[in-house]
């Protein structure tokens, strides 16, 4: 009896090695994939244009390392994704050094106005600079290019953005506050219209990337990857220019369908992608009819609004989408300007918008350094910087480019 | 527990004369048995299924054992104490009479007033961290160390139970109290918002509305995964009372096992740890109020406890089954 005791504690040893075995084995067993047969990036490029895919439903999972710190936990269920739009309640209610919403006026002020947007209020700018730290995952359902949900999935909160052919609905179950926006006939997807921060889609977001694709990038086709258990080809576009703070921007298109999967971004000299967005799961049959109908829950604060016609987009920066995405374009005053092209563009706000919201947050006062002639925002990806007069420029660029820019105006 | 010790053996074991348990009783009569903590709890003797065959009497054993688990007041005073806190939160909000604010206070405090279904949720989210650990504490590790405490440890392996099946027999019964525990919590917080507060059709995380019988099978779930949750700590509560005789050790360091688990999830420097810590995901039942169903955070919450069961579950085994009784 006392010599087989140590035979008792074969299972104590045997299982954690199992479980650690199960657990080494089955994502290694997930990335073996057959190869795929070699095609060139023009071929890669006319998969992505020849995709079909139209229906899906899916998680997405975006992860942005950009040098940022972290904002506090209480920011994020709160005031994720909140509207972009400076018409939400206004109290951020938060312990956190929260901005006061200068630019909104509660729930009454923007239902029924025209033009898009107010201006980036201090609550907006917290919201999106929460989309651009840690790790977010979303549920996207797609269903043509009309019909869209996007739910944002926070522990015990969810924020959704539902679009059902010209109506488009923002819900947050945290504040219990919904938004209805009615987009005009003609309009392109409810992610770009609503200018609302919300996870974008891997699709999305490489179409931005493809869009500049011009001779300023090289275009070449990696080694098959594996995204959400599908075989990929792993497309890398790296800038010509030397002056941009992207280094590579690496996009796996399934090899069955064509369609994007992931989107990663890599600094310039960075071994890690600093913003990667892709999915983690995939299904691409039709999603069902009932998730794209929303009917607000009893008990919501509904704030209405009407979407007229915007101008047509003035080019954005290549990079510089997360950062612009606050940003209003629906006033002639506050076109964005941009200057150069390619990977090393500037975006240049003039003066006239609601900077003084931007410079007087001490959220953004925490974040920024005081250079000369305003205050500067760094991430590895881009560069803000704000004149002490109220210009906003901004781009993959260095603060020093940011600066001279600034100055030559 | 000690209702298999066949009569005859009694006299024959110093101390046996000092508990009732050992005296030869009629079936279903109780005898009042003394623990080392000072509380006077009953142990029903069920003296007929001594002659059961074994898979019957493995049965009956489980039922015992349930059954003692069940009449302690110990028991009883906690499952009350986790049945007081909806009542508490759903008082609380009825009469102060100004409206929350939503996005303060726990998840869903805010549309208590809207639906008195919410009592149970809200009363879930402030017991998991702490309330939930502690009593699972309190029965995980009172589980082996209790028996060997109060000297009845010995007596349970004197008749033919293998200390395998004696193990298993405790983790099921604490399984049970998990059960229990959640389903109390849920149960008396819908009592509660039922009597206090409107009732009706569900908002879900994702803004659509579900009906009462579609909220409710969604609570069962609920109750499912967070007593699922708590599984691991279970097993890792009877693998901490079998290392030691005092019952009181074993409970308070169950539940510090679980609040380091908690201090070490919440800090972002250790984020390639948290997938591997048994209170991950305790509070992921939410997703099962997403539409449709999140189902990814159930599957994966399900074979981390499954992994910690089988892991602490072997651990006991080896260290039970090695391990001197001495008392």
């Amino acid at each position: 009896m006392t010599n087989n005791k140590w035979k008792r504690w074969i299972p104590a040893a045997v299982i954690p090695v199992v479980i650690a075995g199960v657990a080494i084995a089955v994502p290694l067993s997930a990335n073996a994939t057959d190869s795929l047969p070699t095609k060139s990036p023009q071929d890669v490029l006319a998969m992505i244009g020849d995709s079909t895919v139209t229906a899906f439903s899916g998680t997405v999972e975006q992860t942005a390392n950009l040098g940022l710190p972290e904002l506090p936990a209480g920011i994020s269920a709160s005031s994720l994704g909140a509207s972009g739009t400076g018409s939400g309640t206004g109290s951020d209610s938060n312990a956190s050094p929260s901005p006061s919403s200068t630019g909104s006026s509660g729930t009454s002020g923007s239902s029924g106005s025209s033009g898009s947007a107010a201006g980036p209020s201090a609550a907006d700018v917290s919201s999106a600079l929460q989309l651009l730290t840690g790790t977010h995952t979303a549920r996207v359902y797609v269903d043509g290019a009309t019909q869209q949900r996007v739910q944002v999935i926070d522990q015990l909160a969810e924020t959704d953005l539902v679009r059902n052919g010209s109506d488009v609905w923002q819900y947050d179950s945290s504040k219990q506050t919904a938004v209805h926006t009615t987009l005009p006939a003609k309009s392109g997807s409810a992610g770009d219209n609503s200018g609302d921060a919300t996870v974008q889609t891997p699709e999305q977001l490489a179409q931005k990337f493809l869009d500049d694709v011009d001779p300023t990038t090289n275009v070449s086709v990696g080694g098959d990857v594996t995204v959400a258990g599908r075989s990929a080809y792993d497309l890398i576009l790296t800038p010509q220019a030397t002056d941009t703070l992207v280094g590579s921007v690496s996009i796996a298109v399934d090899s069955a369908t064509g369609l994007p999967l992931q989107v990663s971004v890599t600094a310039r000299g960075a071994a890690d992608a600093a913003f990667s967005t892709g999915f983690t799961a995939l299904d691409l049959s039709t999603p069902s009819a009932d998730l794209f109908s929303f009917t607000p829950p009893a008990g919501t604060v509904v704030t209405e609004k009407t979407m007229t016609e915007k101008p047509a987009p003035t080019g954005s920066a290549a990079a510089g989408s997360g950062a612009a995405s606050g940003a209003p374009d629906g006033s002639a005053a506050a076109k964005p300007v941009v200057t150069g092209s390619g990977w090393d563009a500037i975006v240049e706000l003039p003066a006239g918008t609601d900077a003084s919201a931007l410079t007087s947050s001490p959220l953004l006062g925490e974040l920024t350094t005081a250079v000369d002639g305003g205050h500067v925002l760094s991430t590895t990806l881009v560069t803000v910087l704000v004149t002490d007069d109220g210009r906003v420029y901004a781009g993959s660029v260095s603060a020093d480019q940011l600066q001279a820019a600034a100055a030559a105006k | 527990m000690s209702s298999e010790i066949a009569p005859e053996s009694a006299p024959e074991h110093p101390n046996a004369g000092d508990t009732a348990a050992v005296q030869p009783l009629a079936a279903g009569a109780s005898a009042e048995h003394p623990l080392s903590a000072g509380a006077s709890t009953e142990h029903p003797l069920d003296g007929a299924y001594v002659a059961l065959a074994r898979p019957r009497a493995g049965w009956a054993f489980l039922g015992s054992e349930i059954a003692v688990l069940f009449r302690r007041r110990r028991t009883w005073v906690m499952l009350i104490a986790l049945a007081a806190i909806p009542v508490l939160i759903a008082v609380a909000v009825r009469i102060s009479s100004a409206g929350s604010t939503p996005g303060r206070g726990p998840a869903f405090l805010g549309q208590i007033t809207n639906n008195g279904l919410f009592v149970g949720l809200v009363a879930l989210i402030i017991c998991i961290p702490l309330f939930l650990p502690l009593t699972i504490g309190v029965v995980a590790g009172d589980t082996i160390a209790g028996e060997a405490s109060s000297s009845t440890l010995r007596y349970l392996l004197v008749a033919p139970v293998g200390r395998a099946r004696l193990l298993l027999v405790k983790f099921v019964a604490a399984a049970a109290f998990c059960v229990a525990a959640t389903l109390v919590i849920i149960v008396a917080g819908a009592l509660i918002g039922a009597a206090l507060f409107p009732i009706g059709s569900v908002t879900l995380l994702s803004g659509d509305t579900v009906s009462l019988g579609e909220a409710g099978v969604r609570a069962l779930l609920i109750a499912a995964y967070v007593t699922l949750s708590l599984l691991g700590l279970t097993a890792i509560g009877m693998f901490i009372s079998t290392l030691t005789d005092i019952p009181v050790g074993a409970m308070a360091a169950t539940v510090v096992v679980s609040i380091i688990s908690q201090v070490l999830d919440s800090l972002p420097q250790l984020d390639w740890l948290h997938p591997w810590l048994f209170t991950h995901y305790w509070l992921d039942f939410a997703d099962l109020l997403r539409q449709p169903i999140d189902w990814s955070s159930f599957g994966s919450n399900a074979l981390l406890q499954l992994a910690y069961v089988a892991v602490f579950g072997a651990l006991a085994f080896g260290r039970f089954s090695t391990k001197d009784i001495l008392s």
